[in-house]
């Protein structure tokens, strides 16, 4: 899928102003909650704020340097959340978006267990919930339009296109040594929707740093390929078993019967 | 009765069986779900029409600038943030201060507090950091003796906020309505101003005549937002700041040294409010260094200023507590820091604290009162951005002046220097266009601020400036009587300790970008760090 839309964020760019925070709830019409802020020293990631703007207090060559981490869905290339979905509430689209369809969803939560980024969230406080991540602006990018966030990104940290352009900036911008040589969401979860380049190691930045570099749906299927196989062979198994024991039971009681006659 | 049980029998369209095939219907249309319709979360709001567009039509106006949650004057409500971008063009444009530095940042939020964005934000979801909190519980608080102070465009600016037209002239219905608030004494920050005058202007003199080993052009420093602004951009010219500290710090200094020792009241007790055009000033309040009173009476928790309001703020004091803005009286300011000469009332707009420099630092050199130019400077007045006279002293020669308002002007006069294509002895900077009249703290009287409006508040404070008879600085007898029993004279030991101030180069916060400044000073403003 490398066809596909996704967004490049720069975060040697980005100079903390929320814009991409404030658009994401302007257009899709979500709620602020004081408790739960979407920007600052410690945001709260929810079923309203579906972006987050995490500002860190990092050190480069010794020095004090502040970075802003933006944090939303990644939008896998092949989404967990997807492939663990029983009732395909979770889709990926052809544009690059993770679609959450509400009224196919069972509320099983499967989705939440299985995303690498531990992105999607549960409306906890409704009486009839939904899980809730963001969705790349799926409506927007039908329409040709780029999703709200880096629309509304001043400074152009946030950079919307098809993800083999991207990674084709982003390496570049890799061989100027301004940047740690890595594009975290090139390989991460088989690859993501979201890349991400930064000056300041990753996992300095909160980033999760154990991500494997398999697509999870992947590894589950290399386990769930087996199933059929496993199911059969154990069956065969036990019915060989089951065979062999009566077959000895019958031999044991026409030998009794032989004793007692 | 056979007949009976045969209707029993047959069907019909009663209540109960309509009700029943409706629910059985609807049950099983919803579970077969015939009665879901597709649907996408979120998407359920709106952007503006910039943002309206293919993506590969790049919105031209777009975002907003970064403010730290921690700014200690200005603040943003999220909630009321649409993204119209006007922050970033009054900072980048007007201010030069969003875009001029290089990213990655280093570690601050690059502000110089001027709030000029909360006068241009169109749906207020900028406004100043909140201190009407504080002031309330002072005021509330029993053993708090609470004092204020009023800048000069206060006065001109306040009746805006109650529906009177720019400009009109509400000095005594201010020093009323603080009264009515609660506030034990209301004294001038103009008294303050022609102190800052006999202060700066000894060392104008000093520097001139090279008694000092300052260098000139000597550049104002009453305009905290400049002063952050040099301490940024242009930490060469730090030494070139007059040492004086702004007026709003000089009273809060002797207020709780001499004000306090003359009335005998416990400096401890007095809580120290300032009424300000600006944000900037809360900013001021809390550096470090302004707690004059605290090394005088070796008291670290004193602090020269404890809460500044903007004119916003008091205003909407004032409307909390139902004052009735027409039919208060004309109240005139307490004594021993009250009075305030014409000079100090110019230093709310552009050219202000020059003509009052002027007037004051003729008189020091010649000993005679200045001719009558200096009483109406016209180049060094109206709102062109950069404004330069010059004026003979005799027994000195040409002392060459200049002014700038907004620091995109600031810029500019200030690299014609660096590059020597022009000499000047002293120059005055205000961060907001208009001077303080026209400050992030002033009513928001028009959305973004007009030149009408600014001139409508210029004109007024002229007026009162010309009607007046004490017109000098030198000529305020209050401040003569401050001098004759406390300070002894301007430049003194204690005038050091009180009245003046050290800069702090903050320039290892930033790393300016030159090329993306220079194409905000062309006025090609380009997206500077799209790379």
């Amino acid at each position: 899928m490398n066809g596909s839309n996704a967004v490049l964020v720069d975060l040697t760019q980005c100079v903390g102003c929320g814009s991409c925070t404030v658009a994401c709830k302007l257009w899709n019409g979500k709620h602020y909650d004081k408790g739960a802020p979407a920007t600052g020293l410690h945001p709260v990631a929810d079923h309203s704020n579906w972006t987050t703007l995490t500002q860190r207090k990092a050190e480069k060559d010794g020095a004090p340097a502040w970075r802003f981490v933006k944090a939303q869905c990644m939008h896998c290339e092949e989404p967990a959340c997807v492939s663990s979905c029983m009732s395909k509430a979770m889709r990926k689209t052809e544009q690059g978006p993770v679609v959450y369809r509400p009224d196919l969803c069972a509320g099983c939560r499967y989705c939440m267990m299985a995303c690498p980024f531990e992105v999607p969230k549960y409306e906890w406080g409704k009486v009839i919930p939904s899980v809730s991540k963001c969705q790349m602006c799926s409506t927007r990018l039908a329409h040709g339009r780029s999703p709200a966030c880096t629309d509304a990104c001043p400074t152009g940290a946030l950079r919307f296109g098809r993800r083999q352009e991207l990674l084709g900036i982003a390496h570049d911008k890799l061989k100027t040594g301004r940047y740690v040589n890595k594009v975290y969401g090139e390989r991460e979860a088989g690859g993501t929707s979201w890349l991400y380049i930064s000056d300041i190691p990753f996992g300095q930045l909160g980033f999760k740093a154990n991500v494997t570099s398999e697509s999870l749906p992947a590894i589950a299927e290399h386990y769930m390929r087996k199933t059929p196989a496993l199911l059969l062979g154990g069956a065969a198994l036990f019915m060989g078993l089951s065979k062999l024991i009566q077959r000895k039971k019958a031999v044991a009681a026409a030998k009794e019967g032989k004793r007692e006659q | 009765m056979a007949k009976a049980s045969e209707v029993k029998e047959k069907m019909t369209i009663d209540r109960r069986n309509m009700l029943k095939a409706l629910v059985g219907g609807c049950a099983t249309a919803s579970l077969t779900g015939c009665l879901v319709r597709e649907q996408e979360p979120g998407a359920k709001g709106w952007v503006p029409q910039q943002y309206d567009a293919p993506s590969s039509w790049p919105p031209q106006v777009r975002g907003r600038v970064p403010i730290d949650p921690e700014n200690p004057s200005i603040a943003r409500d999220d909630r009321k943030c649409v993204l119209c971008g006007q922050c970033i063009e009054v900072c980048k444009k007007i201010q030069t201060v969003y875009g001029s530095y290089a990213l990655p940042v280093k570690d601050d939020f690059i502000c110089i507090h001027c709030g000029q964005c909360t006068l241009w934000c169109p749906t207020g979801a900028i406004v100043e950091a909140d201190d009407r909190t504080r002031v309330l519980q002072a005021l509330k608080d029993p053993t708090k003796v609470v004092i204020v102070q009023t800048a000069p465009s206060t006065r001109v600016g306040l009746g805006e906020e109650f529906g009177m037209p720019g400009g009109s002239w509400v000095e005594g219905q201010q020093v009323a309505a603080l009264r009515r608030l609660g506030f034990s004494r209301v004294f001038d920050t103009n008294f303050a101003a022609d102190l800052t005058i006999m202060e700066e202007g000894s060392e104008l003199i000093e520097r001139l005549t090279g008694k000092s080993e300052a260098p000139l052009p000597q550049l104002t420093s009453c305009c905290p937002g400049w002063v952050k602004f040099v301490e940024y951009y242009y930490p060469e010219w730090m030494p070139n700041l007059s040492t004086a500290k702004s007026p709003q710090q000089m009273l809060g200094a002797v207020l709780k040294t001499y004000y306090a020792k003359k009335t005998g009241i416990d400096p401890r007790t007095i809580f120290s409010v300032s009424v300000m055009p600006c944000t900037a000033k809360k900013f001021e309040s809390v550096r470090p260094e302004f707690n004059a009173a605290g090394r005088y009476w070796k008291n670290d928790a004193l602090r020269d200023i404890d809460a500044v309001l903007t004119v916003r703020e008091l205003a909407l004091m004032m409307k909390e507590a139902g004052l009735d803005f027409s039919s208060l009286p004309e109240e005139s300011y307490d004594s021993l820091l009250g009075e305030g000469s014409g000079a100090a009332l110019i230093f709310g707009s552009t050219g202000g604290v020059m003509e009052a420099a002027v007037r004051t630092a003729y008189h020091a050199v010649t000993g005679q009162k200045a001719p009558t130019l200096a009483f109406n400077l016209a180049p060094v007045r109206g709102l062109s951005g950069v404004k330069e006279a010059s004026m003979d002293v005799p027994g000195y020669g040409k002392v060459r002046v200049a002014v700038a308002h907004g620091l995109h002007n600031a810029r500019t006069l200030l690299d014609r220097v660096k590059a020597g294509t022009a000499r000047y002895d002293f120059i005055e900077v205000m961060s907001c266009p208009g001077g303080c009249i026209g400050g992030g703290g002033m009513p928001r009287s028009s959305v973004p601020p007009a030149d009408d409006v600014r001139r409508s508040r210029i004109r007024s404070l002229q007026i009162k400036d010309a009607a007046g008879t004490l017109r000098e600085s030198h000529e305020n007898q209050e401040v003569k009587e401050l001098y004759r029993s406390f300070l002894g004279r301007p430049l003194s030991h204690l005038s050091h300790q009180l009245l003046h101030t050290d800069y702090v180069s903050r320039a290892k916060h930033l790393k300016v970008d030159p090329q993306a400044l220079e194409e905000i000073l062309a006025g090609q403003v380009t997206e500077a760090s799209r790379s």
